[in-house]
C-alpha cells in the first residue's frame, strides 16, 4: 500500500501518467483553453458593448456601481488572495483614496488624474507603517485592526471637519466638463474601472507566477514554515500590502470622481469592507477572476433586492445569510468549485500545483488513507483500477510537503 | 477526480460558455432591475418620482415626509390634479445611504418616466441627490435641506421648501435675548449639538448672533450622530453652570441629552432644543418636565394661512392627527412644484420646461401652508422660524408677537 | 476643570467602564474556547437591549425581568452557535472564516432588527429614568448605578464560576491547552459549547443593563464592537482579569478625555491604546500570551 509520503519528491510526477494518456490531455487542455479564451472573448466582448447595450443611463450607472466593485475586490484580492490575511477594514483605504483624490483636486489644484494616482500613492505611503503595525500580528489581531482602522478614520474625518468638511460631505469636481453630459460620464467611467480591473487583473496574474508570488502563497499556507523556508515573510507581506492599499485607493477615487460626493460615514463603511471580503471569497479567492465573478453576482444581487425589496431591511439580512453560506459550504468559491468540476471531466488528473491548503490536503491524504483500506470503496469508482489510486496519489502528494506532525 | 479516462468535454464546455452568455446577456440588458413595465408616464397623468430614506437612521422622519408627499398627491387628485391631470407618486427607498439616494433619482428620471421630482430627507441626501436633478435639468425642490452648505454648492436649480434655512432658525430669539435689559439677559451660554450639517446649523446660528452680542460661550460640545451616552456632555454643561442651553439636536439625542442634564440637577435659565420638542411623543419621552424648554418651528397647524387651514382639515381626517412639521414641508414641497407647473403650463421631463419651472420659481412668490416664499438665488427662503414654548403642558407659538398665543417664559421653571 | 467636574467624570467613567468589563469578559471567553473573534457579540448585546425594551412594552414590568428569560435563552443560543456553525468550520481556517461568520450573524441580527422593530431610536422611559443619588457632590444616576452593579455582580459570578468549580476549572483548562484538557477527559467540545453560551450570556445582562439607560437602534452595535475588540487585545486575549482591568481603564480613559477633546475624539482613545498595544507589546498588558499567534 504506497503512502502519502512515498512520492513526495517532485513537482513533476507526471510519470504517473500513462504514455497514451499525454495526447488525451493534451486535447483536453486545447478544449479547455480554447473553451476558456472563447470565453474570455465573449465576456470581454460583452463588456465593451455593455454601455452601447444599456437600456437606459440607469442601467448604465448600475454598471459603473458594479465594475467599481470589482475594482474594489481585485485590489483588495492582493492582499486577501495571495496571503490570506483577510482584512474586514480595506474601506480604510478606498476611503482615504477618495478623500486624498478630492483634496488634491479642491486644495492643491491639481489635475483630476493627477490627483488620483497622487492620492493612490499617498495611500501607499500612509500604509506602510500602517502595513508594519497590523501584519506583525496574524489572524485574529489582523482583523481586528482592520476594522479599528476604519472606524478610527470615521472619527478622524468627522471630526477634522475643516480638511475633510467632516459631515458636511465633500464635493468632488467632474473630472469631465461640463458638456460632458451625464450618461456620457458613466459611459467613459465604466471603460474606466474596467481598464483599472484590467490592469490590476494583469499585475495579480504576473505575481501569481512569479517567485514573489510563490512565497506569498507559501505564507498563505504556512507562515512559519515559509519563514524557515527562507521566504523573508515580513518584507513580503508588507509589499503585497501596500499594492493592495495603492489599487484600493485608487479604486476608491475613481468612485469619487464618478460620485461627486463624499460623506465620511459612507465611505468609511464596515459594509464596504465587507462587500469586498464577500465577493472575492464568493468568487474565489486564490482564482484571477474570483473577484470579478463575486463582484458581478454580489453587486447584481444588491440591485435585485434594492428593486425588489426595497423599502425593508431584507437587503442586511440577505447579505448576511449569503456571507454565512458561502463560509460554510463554499470557503473556496464559484470559480474552484467550477475548476473541481472541469477536472472531473479530465481524462487523468492534473500535476500542476493544486490551489488547496495544506489542512485540506492533509484531510484528502487521511480520507484516501482510509478509503484505500477498503477495496473498492466509495472513493474509487469501480472499473478505474490501481491506476486511478495511483493518479490520486499524485493529486494527493504535490505539492511537497512533510508529513503527518 | 475519479471518472474514467474516456469523457467528452467538449458539449458540456460551450454548454457552460452559453450558458454564461445568456447569463451576462440578461445582465447587460439590465433583466431583473426594471422599473414596472409600462411605468412610462402616458399624456393623462403626470409621474412623479421621490426617494426617502424608509429604512435606516433617517427613516423616522421618512416616513412622515411620505405621508405628507401621499396627502398632498390625494388633495391634488381630488382637486382635479394638476394642469387637469392626475398626478402618481413613485417612491422609492434610498436605505438612509447616499450612494443609493443618487442612484434612486437616476433610476425615477430614466425608467420610471418622472415628470417631476420632489426632494429626499435630511441633507446628507439632498446634496448628491441635487446632483443628479441638475445634470438632468430637473427642478429640484426639496423638504429637509436646511444647512447652510446646501445652498453654497451652486446648484441652480434648487429651492428648500420651508421658511428658512437651519442658521436662522432661532433669528426671532436672538432677537429677543439681545433686546432684554444687559442685567436680565443670560450672561453665559453652553451648546451640545450633534455632528450633522442641520443640527448644528441650527445652535451655531444662535451662538455666532449670541457670541458677537456679548454672550459668552462655555461649553461648545459636539457630538457623533450614533452618541446615546450623554453623561459626559451633560456633566460639563452642568458643571459650568451655563445660563443657558442650547441643543442642536435632532430627536433622540435631545431627550438622552436632556435627562442627562435632570439627572445632574441641572436648572438653566433658559433651554432651547431643535426639533426634538415639537415631536408630540416628546413630553412623555422625558417624564413630563417639559415646561420652558424652546424649539423653533418652521410650521404650526394652528397657521392662519389658508392653504394651512385646508391642509390641517384633509390631514387630520386621513391620519386621525394634526400634520408635524416633517409632513407640512412635504406638502409645502408640493405646493411649490405644483405653483411652478400652473405658473409655467407644462409638466415633463424636457430642459426646456424644467428650466421654465425653475425660472418661474426665481421670479414669484408661492402661497403655502408655511406662508408666503420667495427664494434667493441659491434657493434659500427668505422668510423666519417661529419660536415655540412649553407653557403648562402645551407647545405653544411665543414669537412672533403678533402670532403668539402665550408669553415667552423667561426664566424657565425647574425641570 | 473643577474637581466637581473631575470626580463626575471619574464616576462616569468608571460606571461605563464595567458595562465594557463585562462584555469584554464574553468576548474573551470566545476567544479563549475556540480562537474566535465574535463581531456579533455586540450585536446580541443590541438584541438583548432590544428584548428588554420589548418586554418592557408588552408586560409595562420592570424591563430587569426580561433577564429570567434572555440569560437562558442568550446562553443556548450561544451553545447552539458554537456546537452547529462555529465548530463546523476548517480548522486550518478557523480564525478568519470564524471573524466572517459572527460578521453575517451580526448583520443578518441588524437586519432583522430592523425589519421587526424598524429603525426607529427606542429608548426605555422608567418612573426613576431621572433621578440620581449625590455622593460627595458627584451625581449618579439611579439607572446608571442599576446597570453598573448588575454587570459587576455578573463579573463576579463568572470570575467565581470559572474558579471554583469543577466546570469552571475544565474551560480553564481548555482554554490553556485544550489537547492536555482533552487528554485528561474534559470533553473540550462540549466545554467550548459551553464557553460560547457563557460568552452570549453575559450580552444578555449587558445588554439589559444598556436598555436601562440608553436609546437603542439597530445599527448601534458597530459603536460597541471597537471599543470592545481594542480592549481585549490591550487586555491580552484570552485573559478575562486583563480584559476587566483595561476596561475599566479605557472606559475612564475616554470619560476624562471627553472634557479636553470632545466626544469623538475621545473615542480615538480605545484605537491608539490598540495601536500602541500591537508595537509595543503585541500579547498585550495584563496577561495573555496568545494575541500574536492567533
Amino acid at each position: 500500500m504506497p503512502s502519502a509520503s512515498d512520492t513526495t519528491t517532485g513537482a513533476a510526477p507526471a510519470g504517473a501518467a500513462p504514455g497514451g494518456a499525454t495526447e488525451r490531455r493534451s486535447r483536453f487542455d486545447t478544449t479547455l483553453l480554447g473553451g476558456k479564451i472563447a470565453l474570455l472573448v465573449v465576456v470581454g466582448a460583452l463588456v465593451l458593448v455593455f454601455p452601447q447595450m444599456a437600456a437606459d443611463p440607469f442601467i448604465l450607472s448600475v454598471g459603473v456601481v458594479i465594475a467599481s466593485y470589482a475594482a474594489l475586490a481585485v485590489s483588495w484580492n492582493f492582499v486577501g488572495g495571495f496571503t490570506g490575511y483577510i482584512s474586514l477594514g480595506h474601506a480604510a483605504y478606498s476611503g482615504l483614496g477618495g478623500y486624498a483624490t478630492a483634496l488634491f483636486i479642491t486644495r492643491a489644484d491639481l489635475n483630476p488624474w493627477v490627483a488620483l494616482i497622487g492620492g493612490g500613492l499617498l495611500v501607499a505611503v500612509l500604509a506602510v507603517p500602517i502595513g508594519i503595525a497590523s501584519l506583525r500580528v496574524r489572524g485574529a489581531s489582523f482583523v481586528i485592526v482592520s476594522i479599528a482602522l476604519v472606524l478610527i478614520l470615521l472619527l478622524v474625518a468627522q471630526s477634522w471637519a475643516s480638511l475633510t468638511g467632516g459631515a458636511q460631505g465633500l464635493r468632488v469636481p467632474r473630472p469631465f466638463g461640463e458638456d460632458v453630459l451625464r450618461p456620457e460620464q458613466h459611459e467613459r467611467f465604466f471603460y474606466i474601472h474596467v481598464a483599472f480591473v484590467v490592469v490590476a487583473l494583469a499585475l495579480w496574474w504576473a505575481i501569481d507566477r512569479s517567485r514573489f508570488g510563490m512565497g506569498l502563497k507559501a505564507i498563505r499556507e504556512d507562515e512559519d514554515k515559509a519563514q524557515a523556508l527562507g521566504v523573508p515573510t515580513g518584507g513580503y507581506k508588507l509589499t503585497v500590502f501596500v499594492i493592495s492599499a495603492f489599487f484600493t485607493a485608487v479604486a476608491g477615487g475613481l468612485y469619487a470622481l464618478w460620485f461627486g460626493y463624499l460623506d465620511p460615514i459612507f465611505q468609511f463603511s464596515i459594509l464596504i469592507g465587507s462587500y469586498m471580503v464577500l465577493m472575492s471569497l464568493l468568487g474565489g479567492l486564490r482564482s484571477l477572476m474570483g473577484p470579478v465573478l463575486g463582484a458581478v453576482v454580489v453587486g447584481y444581487s444588491l440591485e435585485f433586492f434594492k428593486v425588489h425589496y426595497g423599502d425593508s431591511q431584507f437587503h442586511l439580512v440577505a447579505l448576511g445569510l449569503l456571507l454565512a453560506l458561502v463560509v460554510l459550504f463554499m470557503p473556496d468559491g464559484i470559480l474552484p468549485a467550477v475548476g473541481a468540476l472541469v477536472d472531473r471531466l479530465r481524462p487523468e488528473k492534473r500535476t500542476s500545483i493544486r490551489e488547496m491548503t495544506a489542512e485540506d490536503l492533509l484531510e484528502h491524504n487521511r480520507r484516501l488513507d482510509g478509503g484505500t483500506g477498503t477495496p473498492e470503496g466509495t472513493a474509487t469508482p469501480a472499473g478505474s483500477g490501481p491506476g486511478a489510486t495511483d493518479a490520486e496519489r499524485d493529486l494527493a502528494t504535490v505539492p511537497p510537503r512533510e508529513e503527518q506532525r | 477526480m475519479r471518472l474514467g479516462p474516456t469523457r467528452r468535454p467538449t458539449p458540456r464546455r460551450t454548454g457552460v460558455a452559453a450558458t454564461a452568455c445568456v447569463a451576462l446577456a440578461s445582465v447587460v440588458a439590465g433583466c431583473g432591475l426594471g422599473g414596472g413595465a409600462g411605468s412610462e408616464g402616458g399624456d393623462d397623468e403626470i409621474v412623479i418620482g421621490i426617494s426617502l430614506p424608509l429604512t435606516g437612521d433617517f427613516s423616522e422622519p421618512g416616513k412622515g415626509v411620505q405621508r405628507g408627499y401621499e396627502a398632498w398627491a390625494d388633495y391634488t387628485n381630488e382637486n382635479g390634479g394638476l394642469l387637469g391631470k392626475q398626478v402618481r407618486l413613485v417612491i422609492l427607498d434610498d436605505q438612509s445611504n447616499a450612494d443609493r439616494v443618487a442612484s434612486d433619482y437616476e433610476r425615477l428620471i430614466n425608467q420610471e418616466g418622472a415628470d417631476l421630482i420632489f426632494g429626499p430627507f435630511s441633507t446628507r441626501l439632498v446634496v448628491p441627490a441635487a446632483q443628479v436633478a441638475q445634470d438632468y435639468g430637473f427642478l429640484f425642490v426639496e423638504p429637509a435641506g436646511a444647512a447652510d452648505e446646501v445652498f453654497e454648492q451652486g446648484f441652480d436649480n434648487l429651492f428648500y421648501a420651508a421658511p428658512a434655512v437651519a442658521d436662522d432658525h432661532y433669528n426671532l430669539l436672538a432677537e429677543h435675548i439681545l433686546a432684554m435689559p444687559e442685567d436680565q439677559r443670560p450672561k453665559t451660554a453652553a451648546y451640545a449639538t450633534m455632528d450633522d450639517p442641520f443640527a448644528q446649523g441650527t445652535a451655531y446660528g444662535l451662538r455666532d448672533k449670541l457670541a458677537a452680542a456679548g454672550v459668552e460661550t462655555v461649553v461648545d460640545e459636539v457630538y457623533p450622530p450614533n452618541t446615546t451616552d450623554f453623561s459626559n456632555i451633560a456633566a460639563q454643561i452642568a458643571d459650568s453652570d451655563a445660563d443657558m442651553v442650547v441643543g442642536g439636536t435632532q430627536y433622540q439625542d435631545a431627550v438622552n441629552l436632556i435627562v442627562s442634564l435632570q439627572q445632574l440637577g441641572y436648572q438653566p435659565d433658559l433651554a432651547a432644543f431643535s426639533t426634538a420638542p415639537t415631536n408630540p411623543e416628546f413630553p412623555a419621552a422625558i417624564g413630563d418636565k417639559v415646561d420652558g424648554i424652546v424649539s423653533p418651528t418652521g410650521y404650526t397647524p394652528e397657521a392662519a394661512f389658508p392653504e394651512n387651514q385646508e391642509f390641517v382639515e384633509f390631514f387630520t381626517e386621513k391620519h386621525g392627527h394634526a400634520p408635524s412639521e416633517d409632513e407640512a414641508n412635504a406638502w409645502t414641497t408640493g405646493e411649490v412644484v405644483a405653483a411652478a407647473v400652473e405658473g409655467a403650463d407644462c409638466a415633463d421631463p424636457s430642459p426646456e420646461c424644467q428650466q421654465s419651472l425653475i425660472d418661474h420659481l426665481r421670479e414669484n412668490e408661492v402661497d403655502t401652508v408655511v406662508g408666503p416664499l420667495t427664494w434667493d438665488a441659491q434657493g434659500r427662503p427668505q422668510s423666519a422660524h417661529l419660536i415655540q414654548q412649553y407653557v403648562d403642558g402645551e407647545i405653544r407659538i411665543v414669537m412672533p408677537t403678533e402670532q403668539a398665543e402665550a408669553d415667552f417664559l423667561f426664566p424657565k421653571p425647574a425641570w | 476643570m473643577s474637581a466637581s467636574l473631575l470626580l463626575q467624570t471619574l464616576v462616569l467613567g468608571v460606571l461605563l467602564g464595567g458595562l465594557y468589563a463585562l462584555l469584554a469578559a464574553g468576548l474573551t471567553l470566545y476567544f479563549g474556547v475556540m480562537r474566535v473573534v465574535m463581531i456579533a457579540h455586540s450585536a446580541f448585546l443590541i438584541l438583548a437591549a432590544y428584548l428588554a425594551w420589548f418586554f418592557h412594552r408588552e408586560t409595562g414590568l420592570d424591563p430587569l425581568l426580561s433577564l429570567v428569560v434572555t440569560v437562558p435563552l442568550f446562553f443556548v443560543v450561544g451553545y447552539l452557535l458554537q456546537r452547529g456553525l462555529i465548530s463546523r468550520l476548517r480548522p486550518a481556517t478557523l480564525t478568519m472564516m470564524s471573524v466572517l461568520l459572527t460578521f453575517a450573524i451580526a448583520l443578518t441580527i441588524e437586519g432583522l432588527l430592523g425589519f421587526f422593530f424598524t429603525g426607529t431610536q427606542r429608548r426605555i422611559n422608567l418612573g426613576y429614568s431621572g433621578s440620581s443619588v449625590e455622593v460627595f457632590g458627584a451625581h449618579i444616576a439611579v439607572v446608571k448605578l442599576i446597570a453598573f452593579a448588575l454587570a459587576a455582580a455578573a463579573l463576579v459570578a463568572l470570575f467565581a464560576l470559572l474558579k471554583l468549580t469543577r466546570f469552571g476549572q475544565a474551560l480553564r483548562a481548555t482554554i490553556q491547552h485544550p489537547e492536555a484538557a482533552r487528554l485528561l477527559g474534559v470533553n473540550t467540545d462540549r466545554i467550548a459549547g459551553f464557553g460560547f453560551g457563557l460568552g452570549l450570556a453575559t450580552a444578555a445582562i449587558g445588554g439589559t443593563a444598556l436598555a436601562l439607560d440608553s436609546t437603542i437602534y439597530p445599527s448601534l452595535h458597530w459603536h460597541w464592537i471597537g471599543p470592545l475588540m481594542a480592549i481585549i487585545v490591550v487586555g491580552g486575549l484570552g485573559s478575562i482579569p486583563g480584559a476587566a482591568i483595561a476596561a475599566l481603564l479605557l472606559g475612564v480613559g475616554q470619560s476624562l478625555l471627553q472634557i479636553p477633546m470632545g466626544t469623538t475624539w475621545a473615542q480615538t482613545v480605545f484605537y491608539i491604546a490598540l495601536f500602541a498595544t500591537l508595537l509595543v507589546r503585541p500579547q498585550g498588558f495584563f496577561g495573555g500570551r496568545l494575541a500574536q499567534r492567533f
